[in-house]
């Protein structure tokens, strides 16, 4: 069981599900996410950004640069 | 190595921002970590606790610590 691919794995798994991002910068993104590469840039889809209250309502595309990620998050609901 | 050791365990992250992620490894590379069942704790005026289910896709480049089998904020 060795599960070394961690980047590509995660790629491919998560594509089209909800996600959460959050930045360096401590703002927060919940969408779908379109397209993600391994240096964490994000293409996400029906985007809301988070700042202690809701900011900003993004419909469409939204594109975050990868180098000011956090962390991706995923929501699944079982 | 060591945190070879730690995949399918808990494990406590401390990153830059004095922000802390206690998870399951689920596998790392040399840039990013993905853990799974994560619970990450922020430090606001009251301490605030946010819960994720699933996964958790985490950049390496603010990671400051790990501990393996680390349970949460016990650090000062």
């Amino acid at each position: 069981m060795s599960r070394r691919q961690t980047p590509s794995e995660f790629l491919n798994q998560i594509r089209g599900r909800p996600v959460m991002v959050k930045l360096n910068s401590g703002v927060d993104y919940r969408g779908v996410l379109s397209c993600l590469d391994g240096y964490m840039n994000i293409a996400l889809e029906q985007t809301e950004e988070y700042v202690n209250g809701q900011l900003k309502n993004k419909y469409g595309d939204g594109f975050i640069r990868g180098n000011n990620v956090l962390y991706i998050s995923t929501q699944k609901r079982r | 190595e060591l945190v070879d050791k730690c995949i399918g365990s808990r494990i406590h992250i401390i990153m830059k921002n004095d922000k802390e992620i206690v998870g399951t490894l689920l596998g790392f590379d040399d840039f990013v970590s993905i853990l799974c069942r994560t619970i990450v704790f922020e430090s606001t005026p009251e301490g605030r606790r946010v819960t994720r289910l699933d996964k958790l896709l985490l950049n390496g480049n603010n990671i400051t610590m790990l501990v393996p089998g680390g349970e949460g904020p016990e650090t000062n």
